[in-house]
């Protein structure tokens, strides 16, 4: 009786050392349970052949950028040069990487408080028109002058107009540019408000 | 002993007497120089001191440029989510990071309906949402779509604006 009682711890002993064994020679190694399960590492033969198990596992790709919301931006015929607005300088980041581009899909415009005036595809304007786009930076921190390059913005209908492309980690800036003929009011505000989209260029 | 008193009062009374005159000489000048002109113009009381707002082109482009950098939306979101099926969670990977200072709310349409298919509840800066469900269930298939990322200010909630992402939706079964 006794003799079997000690063969059966015995038993229960040699099991359990087995056990954390294997698992403190996993937790040595810093691999976790299910990696150790997923290599095969045994010994070949000279001559035979083994299949190897490779899993790949495909990344998501994620788009990561800064972006404006709004733009705003001033106007006025005495400012120098053909593009008459005074625009902030609006800088793009692409924190991804991937290429990505910049879009405006849709431009919302108000004119009700400028009485009489209308909206215009620039770059040429009648007297009563405003004609507002948007132009890539080309001298670094200056204002565009002229309005060479522009993409214009159609009021209150779907569009696709590529601003800029940028490659990965890149960032580059816009301006606001823009003209108005000689009788639309001043010294009132109006609004534009482009939807801008960014894609996987 | 009086005659000595009598010499030092004398040798005080000329210096006094010419600081008192120069003294006066001054205010004259002063009063001279800073009295007005022999007009009646009187200066206009509702006038402020300065120059006049929006002459200085640098001053109103910083201004702009103080309210564009509030409207400057930062996020992550995958460009092609899967969902193994129409009712299950995909991996949206939606991310307000840290450095927003916004709150950000995403809404999805798909591109071909217009019909909103998603939208979330406010994140907090510096937070992301890995899977979601969408509430529309959709049939297996291709999806373009777009992510639109509504910024709210922090304190009150106000809105600031929109920023779009076009991603593709993949629903499997």
């Amino acid at each position: 009786m006794k003799k079997k009682m000690l063969i059966s711890a015995l038993a229960v002993m040699l099991v359990a050392g087995v056990l954390m064994s294997g698992s403190y020679a996993a937790a040595s190694d810093g691999i976790v349970g299910y990696a150790v399960e997923a290599y095969q590492d045994e010994d070949i033969p000279i001559g035979s052949s083994n299949e190897v198990t490779m899993v790949g596992t495909v990344e998501p790709t994620i788009m990561s950028v800064t972006m404006p919301t709004y733009v705003p931006f001033h106007i006025s015929r005495s400012v120098q040069g053909d593009n008459k607005v005074i625009s902030p300088r609006i800088n793009i980041i692409n924190n991804s990487s991937i290429p990505v581009s910049l879009d405006v899909v849709y431009t919302a415009v108000d004119l009700s408080r400028l009485p009489g005036a209308a909206w215009a595809i620039g770059p040429v304007v009648d007297s009563n028109q405003i004609a507002i786009g948007l132009q890539p930076e080309s001298l670094a921190n200056q204002m565009p002058t002229t309005l060479e390059q522009t993409r214009w913005l159609v009021d209150n209908m779907a569009q696709n107009v590529n601003i800029i492309s940028l490659s990965a980690y890149d960032s580059s800036a816009i301006y606001v540019v823009g003209t108005l003929g000689s009788a639309v009011p001043e010294n009132e505000s109006f609004t534009v408000t482009p939807t801008f989209v960014v894609r996987e260029a | 002993m009086k005659e000595t008193a009598r010499t030092t009062r004398k040798k005080w009374v000329l210096p006094a007497c010419a600081a008192g005159v120069a003294l006066l000489l001054a205010a004259g000048a002063y009063f001279f120089a800073m009295r007005g002109p022999d007009d009646s113009l009187e200066l206009a009381d509702n006038a402020t001191m300065g120059v006049l707002p929006g002459i200085d082109l640098a001053q109103r482009q910083a201004e702009l440029q103080a309210l564009l950098d509030e409207s400057m939306i930062a996020f992550s979101i995958n460009t092609s989510p899967v969902f193994a099926s129409g009712s299950s969670e995909g991996n949206l990977m939606l991310e307000n990071p840290e450095n927003n200072a916004k709150l950000l709310v995403v809404e999805i349409y798909r591109d071909d309906t217009g019909e909103m298919i998603y939208q979330s509840k406010a994140l907090p800066v510096g937070s992301y949402i890995e899977n979601v469900a969408l509430d529309k269930v959709l049939d297996p298939g291709e999806y373009p779509a777009t992510a639109y990322f509504k910024g709210y200010r922090e304190d009150d909630h106000s809105y600031i604006g929109q920023a779009g992402a076009a991603i593709n939706i993949s629903v499997l079964s």
